[in-house]
Parts: structure tokens; C-alpha cells; sequence
């Protein structure tokens, strides 16, 4: 039984495609068929986040208009043989495809593929409802900052119309220095405002930068963010895991430095 | 009794349906009146022409074909035979000489394209400014980009693989010629390499297809005689 799971924010920014590149990179990495569709018609990311831009040849749109078959469209990931991206156009907009396509298209890859990640685009309007037609399950991504998570309820209340069984809460770019000093919001302020379940939080981490230039999602590997990322894929799979404690050890030398400030 | 020789257009030239009765020289005779009547229309068009109505031998056929070229200013490419067989095999010769002629003339395009922008073109084209990742050239002819090449270049759109791609800078996505995809190499995986790269001196490039691969290489006086 297949899933469908729409990664959407209704701000723009606040790291919707990198973590549908890093969901579905960890899924694939515990051993599921995964397919990334990209629903950003016109403003397309997700193939150059994935590392994977210069393997396109047909996209969503052809798909959608007959123009080739699913299976020529769709590019198998260079490091997982059962991770799959489905490219949205470039040379396109919204209005090419309309809900009850992407229903069809999504019935269609519900038979290949264990976990069909949807990665929606910013704002509530043709796009946004093309990307949670055909979803069980939305996965809300904000940041700590009042108009993002401003955004975060009005799409949260749009998934409530529209539907959509499931809804989890991502906070993402927390910056614990910040949280300790006051000047952001904590875990527990954002999941009081938005009334959710929180299904992860990933701090700010600049190897995140560094892995969206390079087109190498980083989940699984020894940064912060690419266990809590990590963390966030077994949750998808139902598992209970603690969430991390996202505290940065101060060094000897920081230690110091605090001692010489107080003073 | 209705004219000895009607001339109708068809998609790719005219259609001559012959009276089958009448003497062949008779004919000829009819024939050449009916291009010079409209002389003015065809005046130095090149066209492809079939016979109805009449069965021709090849000397006949041959011999109305000189008739035409050599009193009018109209030149014909090829004779058409009404079965489906013969009219593809006319189609696709057609096509391959407006091909030709496609690689022969061009046009110029100014400025840079960006992120989904499209340059479609039918004959070959010459690009001053840079091609951006995401934005695409195609044309049935040859690319030149006076600039950096970083999207996607499709020459010989209608499958022509004699075409080339050349380009101040290369450094492109993809690259297509005719039929035949080249992507661009995936980028180490190794961490060491930085995003802003060095500025590195670039030198301009050729891509041209060599044994259904596609290859790019310097542009070379030797590699320009051979395309």
C-alpha cells in the first residue's frame, strides 16, 4: 500500500524541496520504493537539489499531455536504483496541469512506487492545489519566524478543506543560540500556535548549504541536520524515536569566551 | 472535351494530369503552353512534380521534365510517384533538402537567455549572449553562442546529426544533436570541490557528433574542415 505525502509551506524559502530531497533520500535508504515528483511547474529546484538537472529529457508536463510514457520520464536517482524523480518544466506555468491530472498520474505511480513524495510550490494557488489533489498526507514546513508560521496555519487550514487525512508539522532552520537567548521561538511556541503534530526539527546547519550546492542530499550522514532528518524518515515509517537533542556542545575555548562576556 | 493538361498543387509541388489519349509530342506542346501561362506564379519556384492520367515511360517523363527546366525558370527536384511508398521516400528527401538548406542559412538572436526561456528556430542560429541553466536553443540547423553555453542546446532538431554546437564558453546541461542526448558529467561526489570555482581561462568549443557519440572538442582549423 502506497503513500502519497505533499511537503508544502505556503511561505516560500523555508526549505520545502530540501527536505523532499532528504525525506525521500532517507526513505530510499531504508529500503523503500520512492518516487519525488516536483510540482513546481515553471520554477523547478528539486532535479538540481537531487544533483540530477543534466538527466532530463521529459517532464511531468509531457507526461501529463501524452507527449512520452511515465517510464521515460522518470529519472532514476544516480546513488539509489529505488529512488526515482518525476522533473516538473521549466519552460511552463501552473495552469498546464490542472488536479484532477495529477490525481490520475499519481493513481499511476501508486503501483511501482512505495512512498510518492509530493514537493509543493510556495503560495495556495493553481500549484498548490495540483500538489495536494492527490495526497493522503502532508508534511507543513516553517521556520521559527512569525510569518511563516503566519503561512503554516492558513495551509494547514486549507489541507483540513481539502481533505487531506494527515497532517505533520517540520520545523526547520532552529537556531539553538538563538532559542537559549530569547530571540526565537522554541519547538514548543511553534506546536502551541499551530496545533499539530511535530514530526521533526532540524537546526541550522550550513552543511545543508554546502549538500543543496553539490546536489548530494545529506540525511543519514554525521551532521545534525542529516540525522534529524534521518529521525524524521522513521517517524514516516511509524517508529518511535527520541527526538535530538539539538544543543551545539560549547568547546573549551567557547566556554571560555562566555566567561570573559559575563564579565 | 476538357483541357489535355491540368495543373494542380499538392503539398510538396504540382500535379500534372495528362489527357491519355492524345499524341505524346502534341503534348509536350500542351504542357509548355501551361507553364508559360503561368510563368509570372511559378517564376523560379522549386517544386516536386507528379503525373496523372496517363501512363509515361521514364524517357517521356524525362523528356517533360526538360521541356519545363529548359523554357521556364522553374526547376524541379524531384519526380513523385502517386503509391505511399514512393511519396514517403519523396517526403523524407524533401525534408533532408530543406534540411540542407536550413544548415546553410541563419539567423542572429541578441541578448541572454534565462531560466525557461525557449529559442526555437528553423534554420541555424547564432546566439550573442549566454544560453542560462534552464533555458534551451533549438534549431534545425547548426548553434553558434558568441557567449557561455549552460542550458540545453538541441541542433539538427529534425534528426539532421551533421550539425554542430559551438560555444565561447561550454559548459552545458545537455546537449542534443539529431537524435543523440550528451549530458554533462555529474559532479564529484567528493567534498572538496568549492561552488564558487576558480575563474578559470576558458577556450571556445566544438560538439559535433563521431560514431553516434557526442563529442566536444577545441575549435581547431582542422576540426572546422571536417564539419
Amino acid at each position: 500500500m502506497s503513500e502519497v505525502i505533499v511537503i508544502t509551506s505556503g511561505k516560500g524559502g523555508v526549505g520545502k524541496t530540501t527536505t523532499t530531497a532528504n525525506v525521500g533520500t532517507g526513505l530510499a535508504q531504508l529500503d523503500k520504493k520512492v518516487v519525488l515528483i516536483d510540482t513546481d511547474i515553471g520554477l523547478r529546484n528539486l532535479d538540481v537539489v537531487m544533483g540530477l538537472e543534466n538527466r532530463i529529457v521529459y517532464n511531468l508536463v509531457d507526461v501529463v499531455e501524452g507527449n512520452c510514457r511515465m517510464k521515460q520520464a522518470l529519472i532514476k536517482d544516480k546513488r539509489y536504483p529505488n529512488l526515482s524523480l518525476l522533473p516538473s518544466a521549466q519552460t511552463r506555468d501552473k495552469s498546464a496541469v490542472s488536479p484532477e491530472q495529477m490525481v490520475k498520474l499519481i493513481d499511476e505511480l501508486r503501483e511501482d512506487f512505495d512512498y510518492i513524495l509530493l514537493d509543493c510550490p510556495a503560495g495556495i494557488e493553481q500549484g498548490f492545489k495540483n500538489a495536494i489533489a492527490g495526497a493522503d498526507r502532508a508534511l507543513v514546513v516553517t521556520t521559527p519566524e512569525v510569518s511563516a508560521i503566519r503561512d503554516a496555519d492558513r495551509i494547514i487550514g486549507l489541507l483540513g478543506a481539502n481533505e487531506v487525512k494527515r497532517t505533520e508539522l517540520i520545523v526547520n532552520r532552529l537556531r539553538m543560540d538563538m532559542v537559549k537567548r530569547g530571540d526565537m521561538m522554541n519547538i514548543n511556541d511553534v506546536t502551541d500556535i499551530l496545533a499539530i503534530d511535530l514530526i521533526g526539527a532540524i537546526p541550522d546547519d550550513e552543511q545543508i548549504v554546502i549538500s543543496t550546492n553539490q546536489g548530494e542530499p545529506l540525511v543519514g550522514s554525521d551532521c545534525l541536520a542529516g540525522k534529524a532528518f534521518a529521525n524524521i524518515c522513521h517517524r514516516i515509517l511509524g517508529e518511535e524515536v527520541p527526538f535530538l537533542d539539538l544543543e551545539i556542545k560549547s568547546s573549551v575555548w567557547g566556554k571560555l569566551k562566555e566567561i570573559f562576556k559575563k564579565n | 472535351m476538357s483541357k489535355p493538361v491540368v495543373l494542380k498543387s499538392n503539398k510538396y509541388g504540382i500535379n500534372l494530369i495528362l489527357d491519355k489519349d492524345m499524341d505524346f509530342e502534341e503534348l509536350l506542346g500542351c504542357i509548355l503552353e501551361r507553364f508559360k501561362e503561368s510563368e509570372g506564379f511559378f517564376k523560379g519556384a522549386k517544386m516536386a512534380i507528379s503525373f496523372d492520367g496517363r501512363k509515361l515511360t521514364q524517357e517521356e517523363e524525362f523528356r517533360i521534365i526538360d521541356t519545363i527546366t529548359d523554357n521556364t525558370s522553374v526547376n524541379i527536384i524531384c519526380i513523385l510517384d502517386n503509391d505511399a511508398l514512393r511519396e514517403e521516400l519523396t517526403r523524407q528527401k524533401i525534408e533532408r533538402f530543406e534540411e540542407e538548406c536550413s544548415g546553410k542559412t541563419g539567423e542572429f538572436y541578441k541578448g541572454t537567455l534565462r531560466s525557461g526561456q525557449v529559442l526555437d528556430c528553423e534554420s541555424s542560429v547564432v546566439v550573442l549572449g549566454d544560453i542560462n541553466p534552464g533555458a534551451k536553443v533549438i534549431s534545425k540547423g547548426n548553434i553558434v553562442v558568441l557567449g557561455a553555453l549552460k542550458g540545453i542546446a538541441y541542433a539538427g532538431a529534425n534528426g539532421n546529426e551533421q550539425t554542430f554546437v559551438a560555444a565561447l564558453e561550454m559548459d552545458p546541461i545537455q546537449i542534443k544533436i539529431g537524435e543523440i542526448i550528451g549530458r554533462s558529467a555529474d559532479k564529484p561526489a567528493a567534498g572538496k570541490k568549492r561552488i564558487r570555482k576558480a575563474k578559470v581561462v576558458v577556450e571556445p568549443q566544438v560538439a559535433i557528433v563521431k560514431d553516434g557519440n557526442i563529442y566536444i572538442e577545441p575549435i581547431t582549423k582542422g576540426l572546422l574542415n571536417n564539419i
